[in-house]
């Protein structure tokens, strides 16, 4: 129904004579009283927010350096030529391209294992969804209890699966400590491609598969034919959704590593945190998350508009 | 449950690969979560023992008292209970005001709708510093009032797509019929739109309170010896790594239980929840 249409339906219906004066008003502009709490919050507290962010990033915000003058591109500049920062930008892309890789690949493949019904299904579920209600600091956690020696099994247990003596500083070694962070993310991450290409495969009419088995064709050809073209939409809905947050990492950077050893895992957001809120050059903190966030704006605008409304019409 | 399972011939007897691998992973989720809460009931002095104790003997509560009170991990727990629930409240009803008049007037046409999206994709490090600054210089920095509203604006996107998909599938004829009948907009919304859409409301909260239940960049960064949240106190154990194991583990478990078991419960809307609705599971 469109509005006008509303307002002709009520003025015919006579609006009720009860109203107050401020209840007309609010009825005359009833679509926009509704956004205005959600809208009015957003604005204080994430648009002001930036554009506060973008002021200081422009001018000497620093409890280093007295005065706030204006400095042009100098912070940007600072951050760009800064070597951390761009080893930081590097990790962010391996650490995050390789643990969505792995999540998709295993969650696609568990998927497929529970897409017929069998005994203890809804069991399972339950089990296999836990990790995603789980704050990623205890997760963190608990992979530090698992990895860190000696008090953590995971040496152990190698050892003895190995047959010899396994000592690793799951924690502290490079590489070793890049497979733990990995190792993190995709246990607590996985049961989100897992359930949302759940939900795909379990929405392709079982008709297709059925007409294709009694064509004889092979299960492969059925995979790439029917399973994968459907799929498409949510496979790429699922990726997006994942590496926009995985972009983020911070917070089992904080409690495995703490960014060590030396800078060796700072991602994106735990460098800009250390240069921020522990070395406080806030300025050059706030030019490196705009640069940040036009990277990330990027994507938002490109892949997931248009994601949002193929799902939506 | 997100979605129905297929069911069809099978076309061979018994899937062993399928079994294997489904089996592997259910271990690989247990395994990581029965080992913190052994921990958690572990006495330290089986800590360092070779081969690790998986079974303690004489399983103990002390890491679970020193966790609440010498760490001050009930603080933190009434603490996030407050503000988690505070925020979830706000989120869910600006939420659902603002998801009506998306979709019932196309507010905004596309534009709003999507600007309120991308807010979900925002790194927080990209206005967490702002936010600290303003928040010192207003005063409500480490407060729980200053907690509620970041929260509250942290979820609101996941509110307001979520209750926008679950009304656009919502058939307008009730209150197109109350307004007929000579409803203000706001009795047709308040009387007969809410109460269809409260099982979805009621999804939506639940995603909201399991995020700030679990979110920790924000409490780490907002909040210090007043209104710190439960993941916060983690903080705590970093500098005795080594001593505190069972501590950690305790307040781990103490927290999981919460939004394990409310996530479990919603575990229908789940699909809606991690893909903003844009997914009907």
């Amino acid at each position: 129904m469109s509005e006008t249409n509303v307002i002709r339906r009520l003025e015919a219906a006579g609006l009720p004579p009860q109203l107050s004066r401020f209840g007309e008003w609010a009825d005359r502009h009833f679509k926009w009283v509704l956004v205005a709490p959600a809208v009015l919050l957003i604005l204080a507290l994430s648009i002001y927010p930036l554009v506060y962010s973008l002021v200081v990033s422009f001018i000497n915000f620093d409890f280093q350096v007295p005065g706030h003058a204006f400095v042009g591109f100098k912070n940007f500049e600072r951050v760009i030529a800064d070597p951390v920062a761009r080893w930081s930008l590097v990790l962010t892309a391996f650490l995050s391209f390789s643990s969505v890789a792995i999540e998709f690949i295993l969650g696609f493949a568990v998927a497929m294992t529970m897409m017929r019904s069998f005994p203890g299904r809804g069991l399972i579920m339950s089990i296999l969804i836990v990790p995603l209600f789980i704050s990623p600091v205890i997760v963190g956690q608990t992979f530090t209890l698992l990895l860190q020696r000696p008090f953590g099994p995971t040496n152990y247990v190698l050892s003895a699966l190995l047959g010899n003596e396994v000592t690793i500083s799951w924690l502290t070694e490079s590489p070793y400590i890049y497979f733990s962070l990995i190792l993190a993310d995709v246990w607590q991450w996985t049961p989100f491609m897992f359930v949302i290409l759940l939900a795909g495969l379990t929405a392709i009419p079982p008709n297709l598969y059925e007409a294709a088995e009694l064509d004889g064709v092979g299960p492969w050809q059925v995979f790439w034919s029917i399973t994968v073209p459907h799929l498409g939409p949510m496979i790429l809905l699922a990726i997006t959704f994942r590496l926009l947050d995985a972009i983020r990492l911070f917070d089992t950077i904080f409690i495995m590593t703490g960014g060590g050893p030396g800078t060796s895992t700072y991602t994106a957001s735990y460098y800009l945190y250390t240069i921020g809120f522990t070395q406080f050059h806030l300025s050059q903190a706030t030019a490196g998350s705009w640069l940040f966030l036009i990277f990330t704006a990027l994507v938002v605008v490109f892949l997931v508009r248009r994601l949002l409304k193929a799902e939506t019409n | 449950m997100p979605a129905r399972p297929i069911r069809r011939r099978r076309y061979r007897s018994v899937p062993i690969g399928r079994i294997l691998l489904l089996g592997f992973f259910v271990i690989f989720v247990i395994v990581p979560l029965y080992w913190v809460f052994n921990t958690s009931i572990k006495p330290s002095s089986d800590y360092l023992a070779i081969p690790p104790v998986w079974f303690p003997d004489e399983p103990t509560i002390v890491h679970y008292t020193a966790a609440l009170f010498t760490y001050r991990g009930l603080e933190g727990l009434i603490n996030s209970i407050i503000i988690s629930s505070a925020a979830t409240v706000l989120s869910a009803l600006f939420g659902t005001l603002m998801a009506y008049s998306l979709s019932r007037y196309n507010t905004g046409g596309q534009h709003l709708s999507f600007w309120v999206l991308s807010q979900r994709f925002l790194p927080p490090i990209a206005i967490i510093l702002p936010i600290f600054l303003i928040y010192r210089s207003i005063g409500i920095y480490d407060t729980h009032l200053g907690m509620i509203l970041a929260y509250t604006v942290f979820t609101l996107p996941v509110s307001v797509w979520m209750m926008f998909a679950y009304f656009r599938q919502m058939p307008r004829s009730m209150e197109e019929a109350a307004l007929v009948d000579g409803c203000t907009r706001w009795r047709a919304f308040w009387t007969v739109a809410v109460p269809l859409a409260a099982p979805g409301i009621v999804a939506a909260a639940v995603f909201a309170f399991i995020a700030c239940w679990t979110e920790f960049f924000f409490a780490l960064l907002l909040t210090s010896k007043n209104a710190f949240t439960l993941p916060t106190v983690f903080r705590s154990f970093l500098s005795f790594q080594g001593a505190q194991y069972g501590e950690a583990a305790a307040l781990s478990i103490v927290s999981l239980g919460p939004s394990i078991a409310l996530g479990v419960l919603a575990q229908r809307h789940l699909v809606r929840g991690l893909t903003l609705g844009a997914v009907r599971g």
